[in-house]
């Protein structure tokens, strides 16, 4: 086994006295889709954040590529190439589909503004493009505002977002809530490409546990912050463990 | 289809602005030509609003100041105030270098602050300068402004004319827009406008937040310290009272009635703003409460403008077509 | 726009401060401090109920000055009617004023959008007062008067003193502290909270959120009027009066946006720095008010007071 693209170290975080995040270790290994599930307000949208920078962590290391990264802001882990998707998917909603593309190529490309503006051309995108769109398997049109667009289509369009910006590194928020049938197994295979062919290294959280046994190869179980348990996706659906604490409540919805 | 979509605005626009250049040049007596050339030298700091506001979201009063620093500068440099006289051009280059520099360590200071804090912070910022240039003689020359300004002359070519500097002027407003644009369509304006709209998006793509901000507010400044400069070269006399906080919000109106996010929009609506007192001879005591409805009107039913009316009414209009073809 | 001086201006700059001077200058200032922390409650009160930062707040408090004056002068009412009745239409002023900047814009997609519109609204008051009353500022007697009709004055530890500007600080205490318990203690006031804070809940457990709003700015308005009246005697009534404002947001931004208590304390340093400041920079007294307010944005953003911020414009 080579070495972990995402390390977590001991990480805490509480707010305020509510403690979402208790002395967590993680690694997610280049080219794994790695699951992270747990039941609601287990802390896995705020690990997330504290990956990505959004929020510090009180104690704890985070490595990306073997480098401490916990002190480094939001915008430059992305540009180390941490990329993300949310799960209400965050568009610049007066905008058109095109400069919401485009902001996932200029991280990619990390021109200069000036040099941007005098014209400096970045990478050639648009073949990358056509060949996410037919895994997303739907067509857009550049004009149209973003809001023009279904839902589904619309998360599915922020994992190419996330995608145009090469990350090494891509924490994905529940990409199969809200979605049909159809488009989920389009996400899906938008998530196996960029594992298996681009070798990115995935941190999923999903609660929609097809998905996450069909594509996790390890699973990593949070409830109230803490890591219950941690296997292969057939160890977390046997584990009595994971079962009472998460799955047994959550096969409800 | 991108040429074809563009083609014929971009025709209307070049259409519009020769039928006026024309107009202005035959038509318009002198002291028309000074409103309208007064219209195009606020337009350039309306622009650096739009940067601030329409692009990144972020309401900031600061433009008039930094239009004062420009136009006070420039009166010192050239009105031998200070013993000396610069060349008119010279002095629009180190009062917008000069502004553009104050503009960067305010920017650092105020961009630090988010939504209502920074406008706060631009208020103040407004209301010192205002303060200062009304009373502090030695730099501002006090309550009597500075007067005998020597015009703007290129090469032996002396702007003497209001009519000159209109075309002088619309050159410049056009070079303005023309950046503006830029602006939009490469990532300092994408970056701007994930601001503006997600702050969390445009971080978790990389962009800079504070340090975008500052970028903005600096270009944003040297946009007005050109305006001042070009206004204290085209008035021949400027003083404090130009630069006050009231002057402040007719730019954000002018700016919001034409549409903060649309180029040609700022365009006709400080066009407008500045020809309905003409059109509206007689009725200029009820000219800013007509204003002032008009805003209020223009928020509820078009927020994005003159502008942003028109552009939504185009993108309706091409999904219709797209729907049938 | 911004000369109007509160205070007697001394010009010459170099008056000897005695004790007297300086008890009528703390007075002087802590008056108009009380002015503009009634500017600055409303002020933050809309903040937190529907996030709209209003620029007019000048403009309602100078056309609740010439309300006052109409009905008192003009009208010559009684004191016991007056006082009701311009209650009552600053109330309706506030009805109007949010029905005309907010309601219809409170689900504008562009957030700046309702604080253009105080902008306008602001621009249609000043400018609608000054068709229908002219420039010229009106005087308005005050309300404690002498056997001869004049202010009242009084004498305090030495020092001959306005009562108004004594009165203005017990009422803008009254009113503040009535305008207060109503928010923070009583049913609707809670209602109202609740309203602000989660406005598809409190809709759906029957707040109705147009009631609560309305219910806001009328109180708002109706306070900032007071101050008005309040201050017309000894500033007179001009549409300067809405200049104002301006202060009124450095004191708030002083004493930490979002904190009632910390706007009331930053305006009280406003109106006592510009007081004191008219003695020896009289014509600067704008720029050091303003200077505090950056040099508080810039190093202590927080204010001098630490409370909920509650920053949604």
């Amino acid at each position: 086994m080579g070495e972990a693209i995402l390390k977590l170290e001991g990480v805490c975080k509480s707010f305020g006295g509510v403690v979402t995040a208790k002395n967590v270790d993680l690694k997610v290994m280049p080219g794994e889709i790695h699951g992270l599930i747990g039941p609601n307000g287990a802390g896995k949208s705020t690990m997330m954040n504290l990956i990505s920078g959004i929020y510090e962590v009180d104690e704890g290391k985070i490595y990306f590529q073997g480098e401490d990264i916990t002190g480094t802001p939001s915008h430059m882990r992305a540009r180390k190439g941490i990329g993300r998707t949310f799960q209400t998917p965050r568009f610049l909603y007066r905008s058109n589909i095109r400069d919401n593309l485009m902001l996932g190529v200029d991280l990619q490309d990390q021109l200069g503004y000036f040099k941007s503006f005098i014209g400096k051309k970045g990478s050639d995108f648009l073949k990358e493009l056509d060949e996410l769109m037919e895994l997303a398997g739907f067509a857009i049109d550049w004009d149209e505002d973003i809001t023009a667009i279904p839902f589904g289509q619309r998360k599915i369009l922020e994992i190419v977002r996330s995608m145009l910006g090469h990350p090494k590194v891509m924490l994905v928020d529940e990409p199969a809530a809200g979605l049909t049938t159809q488009e989920i197994g389009q996400a899906r295979d938008l998530l196996m490409f960029a594992a298996k062919k681009r070798n990115i290294g995935i941190l999923l959280i999903e609660h929609q546990m097809d998905l996450v046994m069909s594509t996790c190869e390890n699973i990593d179980v949070l409830v109230f912050g803490e890591i219950l348990a941690r296997g292969l996706p057939q160890e977390i659906a046997a584990n009595p463990i994971v079962l009472e604490a998460y799955l047994g409540r959550d096969f409800d919805d | 289809m991108d040429m074809l979509k563009k083609a014929p605005k971009a025709g209307a626009i070049v259409a519009f602005l020769v039928l006026f250049s024309l107009a202005v040049t035959w038509k318009m007596n002198n002291y028309t030509v000074l409103v309208v050339n007064m219209a195009l030298i606020n337009m350039i700091t309306a622009y650096g609003l739009s940067i601030m506001l329409g692009m990144c979201g972020q309401l900031v009063f600061s433009g008039v100041a930094f239009m004062g620093i420009g136009a006070y500068i420039t009166a010192n440099l050239c009105s031998g105030r200070l013993g000396f006289f610069l060349p008119g051009h010279a002095a629009v280059v180190a009062a917008v270098a000069l502004t553009a520099l104050i503009a960067w360590a305010a920017g650092i200071l105020f961009l630090r602050l988010k939504n209502s804090f920074c406008t706060f912070a631009t208020l103040g910022f407004v209301q010192v300068l205002y303060v200062l240039f009304l009373n502090y003689e030695p730099a501002f020359g006090g309550p009597k402004g500075i007067p005998e300004i020597r015009t703007l002359s290129v090469g032996g070519f002396v702007f003497d004319s209001y009519k000159k500097w209109y075309f002088l002027l619309l050159g410049i407003v056009l070079l303005i827009a023309l950046i503006v644009e830029r602006i939009r369509r490469t990532n300092l304006g994408r970056s701007l406008a994930s601001i503006r709209d997600n702050e969390i998006a445009a971080q978790s793509l990389g962009v800079n937040i504070y340090r975008t901000r500052v970028i903005a507010f600096v270009i944003a400044g040297a946009f007005a310290g050109l305006s001042g400069s070009l206004l204290a070269q085209h008035n021949r006399f400027i003083s404090g009272d130009q630069f006050s906080f009231a002057k402040s919000t007719t730019i954000v109106i002018m700016s919001m009635l034409g549409g903060i996010n649309s180029t040609p929009g700022i365009f006709v609506g400080a066009l407008i703003v500045t020809f309905l007192p003409e059109v509206l001879r007689g009725l200029d005591k009820y000219l800013m409460l007509i204003y002032g409805f008009a805003v209020i009107i223009m928020m509820i039913f078009m927020p994005m403008g003159i502008g942003g009316a028109v552009s939504d009414f185009l993108k309706t209009m091409r999904r219709k077509h797209k729907v049938k073809s | 726009m911004l000369h109007g001086a509160a205070s007697p201006d001394n010009k010459n700059g170099g008056i000897k401060v005695n004790f007297s001077i300086f008890f009528s200058m703390l007075v002087n200032g802590l008056s108009m401090g009380m002015i503009y922390a009634m500017i600055a409650m409303g002020l933050i009160l809309l903040i937190r109920a529907v996030g709209v930062l209003n620029f007019a707040q000048g403009d309602l408090l100078m056309v609740g000055a010439y309300i006052a004056c109409v009905l008192i002068m003009d009208l010559s009412l009684p004191f016991y009617i007056a006082v009701p009745l311009s209650l009552v239409l600053y109330a309706l002023l506030g009805l109007v004023f949010m029905l005309a900047t907010y309601w219809p814009l409170r689900k504008a997609s562009y957030p700046v959008a309702p604080i253009i519109a105080t902008m306008g609204a602001s621009l249609v008051l000043s400018e609608g007062t000054m068709i229908l009353f002219g420039s010229w500022p009106r005087i308005i007697s005050p309300v404690l008067k002498n056997a001869q009709g004049k202010a009242l004055t009084v004498n305090l530890f030495g020092t001959r003193l306005q009562v108004q500007f004594l009165l203005i600080i017990v009422v803008a205490i009254v009113a503040m502290a009535l305008i207060y318990l109503l928010f923070e203690k009583s049913y609707i006031g809670i209602m109202m909270q609740a309203a602000a804070q989660d406005k598809p809940t409190a809709e759906l457990i029957g707040i109705s959120t147009l009631m609560t709003t309305a219910a806001t700015y009328m109180l708002v308005v109706v306070l900032v009027s007071i101050g008005g009246y309040m201050v017309a005697p000894v500033y007179t009534v001009t549409t300067s009066l809405s200049s104002l404002n301006l202060r009124a947001f450095a004191g708030t931004v002083i004493g930490g946006f979002g904190s009632i208590k910390g706007a009331i304390i930053g305006c009280l340093l406003v109106g006592v720095v510009e007081s004191f400041a008219t003695i020896r920079f009289s014509s600067y007294k704008d720029a050091i008010v303003f200077l505090i307010l950056i040099v508080f944005l810039i190093f202590r953003p927080q204010g001098l007071i630490i409370d909920k911020v509650a920053d949604k414009a």
